[in-house]
């Protein structure tokens, strides 16, 4: 064992634009991505027949025959084929779950380098057959006699052979993510307005970004884009008002398709490393991944909302590693939803639910909304689920690196399930 | 008491097409007569179908509702027989209550005894109670009763009154929303082999005074307990009563919500509101 942990370095990462589902990725599967992704990352770091320490990527929406599809991307890559990998899947926490991954190895003294990443399709998703005919079909394999095989096949129906496309729907819940987001909005009393302007800001900070070429050496294009094609840099919050709320009920529906984000296609990487392996190689370091803490709600019989889990797991991170929430520069928080953001905000401000909920006897308190996704989120870029938390680890250390040394930011990531991934970046 | 025990299970679809041949001309007290099965073990086909259609994981016991299922052909037999006072079609289960000691393992061999009781004056008819006890190498391991209201039937003299409500506390907030498909009562008859024909189709249903065809309580009671899993101990009291019929399709909602010493549910109509399931999940002391 080592005599003591090093903190991982964010040396750089890649992504490709992300699309609008159906749209310019829709012949492109998650391997197809991924491996795209992944070579623009060893394009750019001079990787190309290296062996890493290891790949972690991983894909929510995943067809069973890409079990492997990390090992497989890595396989179709410039990569050295004696580079190891896996998959991970917490939702949308997977990429940010698998630089924690990465980076707990490099602290540990496994690995030197790694690379996290993730990927999604929501075109080329992996429909299903029907489970009555799923069923049919498993008991036709197994059957041994012509009885057997024609007892089985007696039992085909019609309307079996409707495929079963995969929906976006809590499996406990039967309720879909969007509504689920406007139950927490209505009890926190989430307002239209506040929610289109964040969905403003959001596009406005990522156009910005784009014009003044901050994404030159996070982007690689693909397929013909080379910006994500959900940006609408000239809209307005009169434009955001038209639209229609398409989560929720009655007077209190306040999610439209302009302040959630849509389904997305995109994939995204990471590369990691110890400070001796970026000095050995000539590469920068933008930040360290001082900490992560995941966290998990009760979203079923427990009252809690399906995406505040990061509201829980922050102030774990904070009281691990002395901080308080005003100690950050920049703060990236995960617009699943614009209320979804807003929602996070609102309750570490409030003393009741802080102590209630999380057991603190002061609230954590507001922050700095001019420090809030600086460089735009989800609702701008759009939000491949497993490629998210790449994308926001990558922008988060070239915005820490470029403001000079000592700067400090917090990565917060719902994801489904319940479930949470926060971290601390510092340059 | 006259107690029978019977060799094997009674087959459900003659006894329903009996008891409905033999509907009219019933009347008179409830028999004095215990029908039972000894040895029985679950079938692991059918509890891994029973398990799937109502959502329970499935493990090395039995689901809390599962002994239901053995012990009910015997109840309809008891029903069915012409010596019963009412008749089983148009019969409606209003309440479920059952007791599990403990829990009951997948292998084990169960003594099932069943019998009628509390003949009851409701103010739609009148309500009986079928019991069921079920026992392992002697020991009583699960009890259940269900209490059928047979409208317009009228309780013998001095009956006690119906007892067919269950307290529940505020329910407001929503666990889960269920898209109960039209095949719901064909999916839960296939497995359970209920198969009384105001489940199976609008048209079997329509020839028994309901609009469409209604999902079965026990469904309704075992879904319920299923979202619950891992979250009720061993021994549990679970006590349901059923509410408007659940026409098929429909979207409900089940509300969950933790009270001292358990839970207490409900499942209502997602548009209308409208009750079809209020009930109680308590630890057994």
């Amino acid at each position: 064992m080592p005599a003591q942990f090093r903190k991982a370095a964010i040396v750089g990462g890649n992504r490709i634009p992300f699309a609008r589902a159906n749209g310019a990725y829709a012949r492109a599967g998650n391997q197809d991505m991924l491996t795209a992704t992944l070579d623009g990352l060893v394009a750019r770091f001079g990787l190309q027949g290296q062996t890493v320490g290891e790949v972690a990527a991983g894909a929510v929406l995943k067809h069973s025959r890409d079990f492997n599809l990390t090992r497989e991307s890595v396989l179709g890559s410039r990569l050295s084929a004696a580079t190891p990998s896996y998959d991970v899947q917490q939702a949308c926490g997977t990429g940010l779950e698998t630089a924690v991954l990465v980076a707990n190895k490099i602290a540990l003294g496994q690995i030197e380098c790694g690379i996290a990443g993730g990927v999604d399709t929501a075109s080329d998703a992996p429909i299903a057959v029907n489970e009555d005919l799923r069923r049919m079909l498993i008991s036709l394999g197994s059957a041994k006699t012509v009885q057997q095989r024609l007892k089985a096949l007696s039992g085909i129906r019609p309307g079996q052979l409707l495929p079963e496309v995969p929906r976006n729907v809590e499996p406990r819940t039967g309720l879909s993510m969007g509504e689920h987001a406007a139950i927490t909005a209505r009890e926190w009393e989430i307002g239209r307005e506040e929610q289109d302007q964040l969905a403003l800001r959001s596009h406005q900070n990522l156009a910005a970004a784009y014009d003044r070429g901050f994404f030159d050496d996070l982007v690689t294009p693909f397929l013909g884009l080379t910006r994500d094609d959900n940006l609408r840099p000239d809209t307005s919050l009169e434009k955001l008002a038209t639209l229609r709320p398409v989560f929720g009920a009655g007077e209190s529906a306040t999610m439209t398709a302009g302040n959630s984000t849509p389904l997305t296609d995109g994939a995204s990487a990471v590369l990691l490393a110890s400070d001796e392996w970026a000095a050995a190689h000539d590469l920068p370091v933008l930040a360290h991944l001082v900490d992560a803490q995941t966290a998990a709600v009760d979203h079923v019989h427990g009252g809690e909302g399906l995406l505040m889990a990061p509201v829980h797991a922050v102030p774990v991170l904070l009281a691990r590693n002395g901080l308080t929430l005003q100690d950050f520069d920049f703060y990236e928080v995960h617009e699943a939803f614009a209320s979804t953001v807003l929602a996070t905000l609102r309750a570490w401000e409030n003393p009741g639910y802080c102590k209630e909920r999380l057991g603190l006897d002061t609230p954590l308190g507001p922050i700095d909304r001019s420090r809030l996704n600086v460089h735009g989120s989800s609702l701008a870029t759009g939000h491949p689920f497993a490629a998210t938390g790449g994308r926001i680890v990558a922008t988060l250390a070239k915005t820490l690196s470029e403001a000079g040394p000592g700067k400090r930011g917090l990565i917060s990531v719902c994801a489904a399930g319940g479930q949470g991934v926060v971290a601390v970046l510092e340059s | 008491m006259v107690r029978t025990v019977l060799s094997e299970t009674p087959a459900l679809p003659a006894l329903f097409a009996r008891a409905t041949l033999s509907a009219r001309g019933r009347g008179g007290d409830l028999p004095d007569t215990r029908l039972a099965r000894e040895g029985v073990v679950a079938d692991p086909a059918q509890l891994a179908g029973y398990a799937r259609v109502c959502r329970f994981p499935l493990g090395d016991t039995l689901p809390v509702t599962f002994p239901h299922l053995l012990a009910f052909p015997l109840q309809v037999a008891l029903m069915a027989d012409r010596a019963f006072p009412l008749a089983l079609p148009g019969l409606v289960h209003v309440r479920n209550r059952i007791e599990a000691v403990r829990s009951i393992g997948v292998g084990e061999a169960l003594d099932l005894e069943v019998w009628a009781e509390r003949f009851a004056r409701h103010r739609g008819g009148a309500t009986v109670d079928l019991r069921a006890s079920v026992s392992a190498g002697g020991e009583e391991v699960w009890r259940g009763r269900s209490t059928y209201l047979a409208r317009g039937a009228q309780a013998p003299e001095g009956a006690p009154d119906a007892d067919v409500d269950v307290e529940v506390g505020v329910l407001d907030r929503i666990a889960a929303q269920w898209q109960v498909h039209d095949d719901a009562g064909r999916r839960y008859a296939k497995v359970s082999g209920d198969v009384n024909p105001i489940h199976l189709s609008g048209l079997t249903a329509k020839a028994f005074g309901f609009k469409r065809a209604i999902a079965h309580g026990m469904w309704v009671k075992a879904r319920a307990l299923a979202a619950l899993s891992g979250r009720l101990p061993d021994a549990v009291d679970v006590d349901v009563a059923f509410r408007k019929p659940l026409l098929l399709p429909s979207t409900v909602l089940l509300a969950t919500e933790q009270v001292e010493g358990g839970w207490d549910l409900a499942v209502r109509n997602a548009s209308a509101g409208t009750e079809h399931l209020l009930g109680t999940v308590r630890a057994r002391r």
